[in-house]
């Protein structure tokens, strides 16, 4: 069979992204994640003072800056072996839940839900509904979740001055307190944000929706009149239609580095969770402890200097060596753990942490677009909720410290690493310091981890694997392509190596 | 009515963000009234948007550009290529140098596009530069005596990122037609009349000269950790970020970002210092003098600043 490549790329993402595939009829049989830009972050932190990388680093992402910003003051304080007050760690956590809900809220209705309104769908039943709702600036819901979204990062201002890109976390803690007015402000911010959620998002009480435990419940829910009203739920029944929930599975297998750091009485380098981190297998429904250690990135098919299999970052560079022409074709390294390629995401934070519904639609139906588009809005309830229960806890001890000034002294030589759970999964940073400056940082993104090229063993990235099989409507308007890399939440600049634009569909040989 | 065309190069995308923070108006305002077409965004368009087209239509005068915003660096680099940046294997420099040639105005949002901003600090690995200028001096992608087809120059909308308000009230200016001046640095004077010293809640401790040596205090930020407020042009604290604070009312220093020069290459959390005073003086201020006021203020300070007694 002629063998024809489908060359595109797609807007409405977070920074842009290539994607290349290959064509047999209107099958796919091979994908390449394509990053186009190349910004040298990495490269240009070398030689720095440590605590720059808390004015550098969140700049990497206008998106989640607040999860770099986390990841890098959680890196120093490792270095350091600096405590933190729970007051502070309390405070970091409801600015780092604020930017995820933001996140979660624009990427499904500003990001995804524009796909629902393609010509395709003209006909449908639900076509006149999911325009009033989703029209791009114009629909309802939208203008609604802009509102909504502007409102909530109230709360990083509160604590950060501005968003995005603030730096108020430090080594030792944070840059001010949360008094009584605040935590009366914060409470107020949070109120109106559930308030929205259960109206318009879900249609009913967030904790009822939560506590849903099944496949089931869930296709119960979309049947109620309110719930299949709600714009979840029209977007569900929408989704679901047209076979959104049959295709883009992946890899089926899922990190997350566990989510809300515990306060940890001040002692240093507090690793526990809240929700804890690690490997869920979906198709054995195993899941195993987290550990950093077993993270390493591959360069085989992208544009760096050469190196054999995976390193650990610690171990890690990050040395340009673009030569068109060869077989590497991206800007993305290739991180794997324990040697496997996995997913990250608010998908697989929920799998991870447990979230029974999930669990077993995942059980019952396979991964799929529907599904982690899905699971990114369920995130957004959990993560209200996680709110209400920090502000419970920060009204107990805000009274205590803010910061723990640290002896910086300690910053001479060393290193140290942190990692968060931003808006679009798991994200670390890897500091080493010599004579008082950054001798080597390297940031594993989450999206380096969902976008990865192919492997050394020629293994696809998670991306790549979510499409491969995948048979076209319309090879010449591949929307389905459009649908299931949209509801991975790509964000490109996140990758720190990354770029490509609007939309093209053009044929190869 | 005036159409955009807002395209990325080495963006963080932050300037974006910052759009959709902007309260008043908002985007979708400007959108719903007819103010701003949007003929292309990477966030904001529709699925059918085809870019690729759009600019070729540009490119062969079929299209009318009116605003072109440009986000992020311009990268020059490897070897001049621009292909650490590119689009359809065509590097984006040689894109936006094409598209500016027929736009109204070329609007720079952020520092990126408009002095090359963190991308181009350091080694800048990736040959970084602005539109029209490479940190404070001549040599951006457009030559200095380029103009656009209004007769201004890159209208330099910076600040990393740019202020919410800032971005969306310049441009609600221009799509109007409303009358904008322009500041040394070519930014809209309107917005880069102001310190960011000015309406800090910090101000009566930086008054009496009482000043933190560690991050979380809640005093003046200016002769220790940084802060360069007091020389740095925006509205931070004269419009408020997200409707409520700013990073100096939060106890962030002000790091300048709306300057040229930055980042600025030492401690980023360091104020470089001649005997106790800082090297970098408020705008336009004598040092003698400064010393002189500073040593009085300090004997004057009341009992509730020396105290740290106010929020700020």
């Amino acid at each position: 069979m002629v063998r024809r490549t489908l060359d595109i790329d797609l807007n409405r993402v977070e920074g842009d992204l290539s994607f290349e595939v290959d064509l047999e009829g209107a099958t796919i049989v091979d994908a390449r994640c394509i990053g186009t830009l190349y910004r040298g972050f990495e490269q240009l932190m070398i030689g720095r003072a440590p605590k720059d990388g808390l004015v550098i680093t969140p700049r990497v992402c206008g998106i989640c800056g607040t999860a770099h910003l986390y990841s890098a003051v959680l890196a120093l304080e490792d270095a350091g072996g600096f405590r933190v007050p729970a007051h502070a760690t309390l405070i970091r956590n409801l600015c780092l839940m604020a930017e995820n809900v933001q996140s979660d809220i624009r990427q499904t209705f500003l990001f995804f839900a524009p796909d629902l309104l393609h010509p395709r769908y003209a006909d449908h039943p639900l076509a006149a509904d999911i325009d009033r709702a989703f029209k791009p600036l114009a629909g309802k819901v939208v203008r609604s979740a802009l509102d909504a979204s502007r409102k909530i990062l109230g709360i990083v201002a509160l604590f950060g001055g501005q968003w995005p890109h603030s730096s108020y976390m430090v080594p030792g803690g944070v840059t001010r307190p949360a008094n009584s007015r605040d935590l009366v402000e914060c409470e107020g911010m949070v109120d109106a944000a559930i308030e929205w959620f259960e109206d318009v998002v879900i249609g009913g009480d967030m904790h009822a929706w939560l506590a849903l435990d099944s496949a089931a419940g869930c296709l119960n829910w979309l049947e109620t009149p309110d719930g299949g009203a709600s714009a979840l739920g029209l977007m569900s029944r929408m989704a679901r239609s047209v076979g959104l929930h049959t295709i883009g599975g992946g890899v089926n297998a899922f990190i997350s580095g566990g989510v809300h750091h515990a306060p940890s009485d001040g002692e240093s380098s507090g690793r526990s969770t809240f929700v804890p981190g690690g490997l869920y297998d979906g198709a054995s429904g195993q899941l195993e402890a987290f550990d950093h250690a077993r993270i390493t990135e591959e360069v085989r098919y992208a544009w760096f200097r050469p190196y054999d299999g995976g390193r650990h970052p610690y171990d890690g560079e990050t040395v340009p060596d673009y030569r068109p022409g060869d077989d590497r074709y991206t800007w993305a390294k290739a991180p794997r753990y324990d040697g496997r390629v996995v997913e990250t995401g608010p998908f697989a934070e929920l799998l991870v942490g447990g979230d029974a519904m999930l669990r077993d639609l995942l059980a019952e139906e396979g991964g799929s677009c529907w599904l982690r588009q899905f699971a990114r809005l369920r995130r957004c309830a959990h993560t209200l909720h996680w709110m209400k229960h920090h502000l419970a806890q920060l009204a107990d001890c805000h009274t205590q410290p803010h910061v723990i000034v640290p002896d910086e002294s300690a910053l001479q030589s060393g290193q140290g690493y942190g990692m968060v759970q931003a808006a679009r999964g798991t994200l670390g940073h890897w500091i080493q310091l010599d004579e008082g400056k950054i001798s080597r940082y390297q940031m594993v993104t989450p999206t380096a981890w969902n976008a990865s090229p192919k492997d050394t063993a020629g293994r696809h990235g998670h991306w790549e694997q979510s499409v491969i099989g995948l048979t076209l409507a319309d090879p010449d308007d591949p929307l389905e392509l459009g649908h299931i890399v949209r509801s991975h939440d790509p964000c490109l600049v996140c990758t720190v190596h990354f770029a490509g634009s609007g939309k093209r569909v053009r044929y190869g040989i | 009515m005036k159409n955009m065309l807002w395209l990325q190069t080495g963006a963080c995308s932050g300037d974006t963000m910052a759009l959709l923070c902007a309260e008043n108006p908002t985007i979708e305002q400007l959108v719903k009234a007819g103010t701003i077409e949007v003929l292309w965004h990477p966030s904001l368009s529709s699925g059918d948007a085809d870019l690729g087209a759009l600019i070729a239509a540009i490119e062969a005068g079929e299209q009318r550009l009116d605003l072109l915003c440009i986000e992020g660096s311009i990268i020059t680099g490897p070897q001049g290529t621009g292909m650490f940046d590119s689009y359809r294997k065509r590097p984006k420099m040689d894109i936006v140098r094409a598209l500016a040639a027929h736009a109204g105005h070329v609007v720079a949002m952020g520092t990126c596009a408009a002095f090359g901003g963190i991308p181009a600090s350091g080694s800048n690995p990736t040959d970084s530069i602005g539109l029209q200028f490479d940190r404070d001096k001549q040599g951006g992608l457009l030559a200095w005596d380029w103009r656009a087809k209004s007769g201004t120059p890159v209208i330099n909308v910076a600040g990393c990122p740019a202020h919410p308000e800032t971005i969306v009230r310049t441009l609600a200016m221009l799509a109007r037609d409303l009358p904008m001046e322009l500041d040394g640095l070519n930014r809209p004077a309107v917005f880069f009349s102001s310190m960011v010293h000015q309406g800090c809640t910090r101000n009566e401790y930086h008054e009496y000269d009482v000043e933190e040596t560690e991050l979380g205090g809640r005093g003046c930020m200016y002769f220790n950790l940084g802060c360069k407020g007091p020389s740095t042009q925006a509205v931070c604290n004269t419009t408020l970020w997200n409707g409520r604070s700013s990073k100096t009312r939060a106890g962030v220093p002000c790091f300048g970002c709306t300057a040229p020069n930055f980042p600025a290459e030492g401690d980023l959390f360091r104020t470089e210092k001649i005997a106790d005073v800082p090297i970098k003086m408020p705008l336009g201020v004598a040092r003698g003098q400064y010393m002189a006021y500073k040593n009085l203020a300090k004997a004057a300070a009341p009992v509730r600043v020396r105290g740290r007694k106010m929020e700020p």
